[in-house]
């Protein structure tokens, strides 16, 4: 049984049909790129499957749940993670904060106890050593007092990646997690990725524009143009499927 | 000349700006810490004063063992008197009453708060809520000057005296009331303060910064919003049971959308989410009051055509404008939040922490 199922998800934006009858499957401890030219609907799909847009047909289930109604709060704690094409941080906070805001079921988050510090501070101080390790991990925990504003372009890519850890997803959707990144700290981001799989076991779907980095780490890629899911299959199969260069250029 | 009474005029500045503190960190929670444009602070204050209102006409009497009198209409007078006497000469009753009145009040306000809030906040996003709280203050206002028995409509209620109206001697008694306003800003402060270094408080501001990521992050954006409005507006009634008691009247004229236009430029002026920020202007804005009113009075004497009163709200716009422009975040700006969490990993980590760098 696939950790994520997609069945024939349709999202409608008025008369425009963003994504049409999209079926795919992400196995479980799987890396699943998600690549298709701007304007394909790759982000919608994201979107449909964080709930933060609402499907107009079809289901998603997630570890045999079906989560397809979901308000994007509880998809999270349903164990799905995202990361967001354009910048997501919590800049006016430290590294540190934005790594522990996401900690589900903190106690001192509820406003009763909030005030009476000794009865959630030995909480926070686990969740502190939890999030040493997650930065450690990322190499930013050097940086853990910076305002998340005086990162560079790289290390914010990584931050979010570890923000999202915390919440311990078993599934990261991640849009375009190396924009707007130098290409030799793309590479890194990438590796991070796969670190993070073989360490945790977590599970990824990425969209991402970089093909000749993303087809050194993914497992199986699915290809989208115009809604439409126009191909899938291994990297190796992708890169001679003459379609794909059709979509992307022209050709 | 006027003869001013230096000591009298302190006593009457930290009174008013103890008052001030409690709307200006009510406020500074709701909007400056969690992004809630609260534009209804009036109403919340007012819940404290006509609370005050009827507690010390219908539940005074009860309390003294007196039988009470009507206090509105052709008894008004009689009333009025009855009051003053139960006040004057039964302290604890007077005492218990104002407990009752600060409870009632948080209680009620606290309940209006998180009801209206949780409400729209599902529905549509805190912009709208803005408008709601606005329209409700002036409606809430409207509905109780009209309504003839809960603080005599139009006419209002006075001799709503402080609890140590009983010593006879107006200086001690006034200066206790403004130790009891500064006690109770301080406790407001202290426990704004706790809330603000809290995961809470951290998730409130991270719901300002960025609401879609947040909720992304599994947290229950409404919820939270309803819960720092409840905290808000109970802070804001007690601050308008001290407000009344400080008047001595309970009027509807006093709770008019001006008076959240004050509580904003305080919050504004001292630094949004900043709970000292949020002190800061309340002083500012409690001495700024008490000049401009000895001001007008001392224009009128002079037989000046100018209505000094009018000048106030200039200068309040101006303050807000000219803050918005050049010092967004106010004189005393946000520092970064911090948990105790940043002190576990100094130790672990053996850095400096940001305080010490720079």
């Amino acid at each position: 049984m696939p950790l994520l199922e997609l069945k024939n998800t349709r999202k409608d934006f008025g008369g425009l049909r963003a994504v049409d009858d999209v079926s795919l499957q992400v196995p479980e401890g799987a890396i699943i790129g998600l690549i298709g030219p701007n304007g394909s609907g790759k982000s919608t799909l994201i979107n449909l499957i964080a709930g933060s847009q609402e499907l107009t047909a079809g289901r998603v289930i997630f570890a045999g749940e079906d989560i397809s109604d979901l308000a994007p709060d509880a998809v999270y704690n349903s164990g799905i993670a995202r990361g967001y094409q354009e910048p997501s941080l919590y800049f006016k906070m430290t590294v540190l904060d934005n790594v522990l805001l996401p900690v589900k079921g903190q106690r001192g988050e509820k406003p009763w106890y909030a005030p009476r510090w000794r009865s959630w501070q030995r909480e926070e101080a686990a969740q502190a050593e939890r999030a040493i390790n997650v930065l450690e991990q990322v190499q930013l925990l050097q940086h853990y007092d910076s305002l998340a504003a005086d990162l560079s372009g790289g290390q914010m890519k990584l931050l979010e990646i570890a923000r999202a850890l915390m919440g311990q997803p078993k599934l990261l959707l991640l849009d375009e997690p190396t924009a707007g990144v130098a290409p030799k700290l793309a590479y890194e981001i990438f590796q991070q990725i796969a670190r993070l799989r073989a360490d945790y076991g977590i599970t990824f779907l990425i969209v991402e524009h970089r093909l000749e980095i993303l087809f050194d780490f993914v497992d199986y890629v699915y290809v989208m143009h115009l809604g439409n899911l126009l191909a899938q299959g291994a990297p190796a199969d992708i890169v001679e499927d003459t379609r794909l260069r059709e979509v992307y250029f022209g050709e | 000349m006027i003869n001013i009474d230096i000591g009298a005029t302190a006593v009457a500045i930290l009174t008013l700006f103890g008052i001030y503190s409690l709307m200006a960190i009510s406020l500074n929670l709701e909007y400056g810490v969690a992004g809630v444009p609260n534009f209804g602070q009036a109403l919340f204050v007012s819940i404290g004063a006509y609370t005050a209102g009827v507690t010390y006409t219908r539940i005074l009497p009860l309390l003294a063992g007196v039988e009470s009198v009507h206090p509105c209409g052709p008894t008004m007078g009689q009333a009025l008197q009855l009051r003053s006497e139960v006040m004057a000469a039964q302290p604890i009753a007077g005492f218990i009453n104002l407990a009752l009145t600060f409870l009632i009040a948080a209680v009620i306000a606290g309940a209006v708060g998180f009801a209206v809030s949780y409400v729209t906040l599902r529905l549509k996003e805190e912009w709208f809520l803005a408008l709601v709280l606005l329209v409700g203050g002036e409606t809430a206002r409207i509905v109780v000057r009209g309504a003839d028995d809960l603080i005599c409509s139009h006419n209002g209620i006075s001799g709503i005296a402080q609890p140590f109206y009983f010593l006879g001697d107006a200086r001690s008694s006034s200066i206790l009331f403004m130790l009891l306003a500064l006690a109770l800003a301080l406790i407001a402060y202290f426990y704004s303060q706790r809330l603000l270094h809290s995961p809470f408080g951290r998730m409130l501001k991270g719901l300002r910064e960025n609401e879609a990521v947040t909720r992304g992050l599994g947290k229950g954006i409404s919820l939270a919003r309803a819960q720092i409005m409840l905290i808000g507006s109970a802070i804001a009634a007690v601050g308008g049971v001290l407000f009344a008691l400080n008047t001595g009247f309970v009027n509807t004229n006093d709770y008019v959308v001006t008076l959240t236009l004050d509580i904003w430029v305080m919050v504004v002026l001292g630094g949004i989410g900043n709970n000292r920020g949020a002190l800061l202007g309340a002083a500012l804005i409690a001495l700024l009051d008490r000049f401009t009113q000895v001001g007008a009075i001392a224009l009128n004497m002079s037989g000046s055509p100018i209505e000094f009163n009018y000048l106030r709200f200039i200068a309040f716009g101006l303050i807000l404008l000219l803050m918005l422009r050049y010092r967004p975040g106010g004189l005393l700006p946000e520092s970064p939040l911090t948990t105790n969490a940043h002190d576990v990993l100094r130790r672990a980590s053996g850095s400096q922490p940001m305080s010490k760098r720079a």
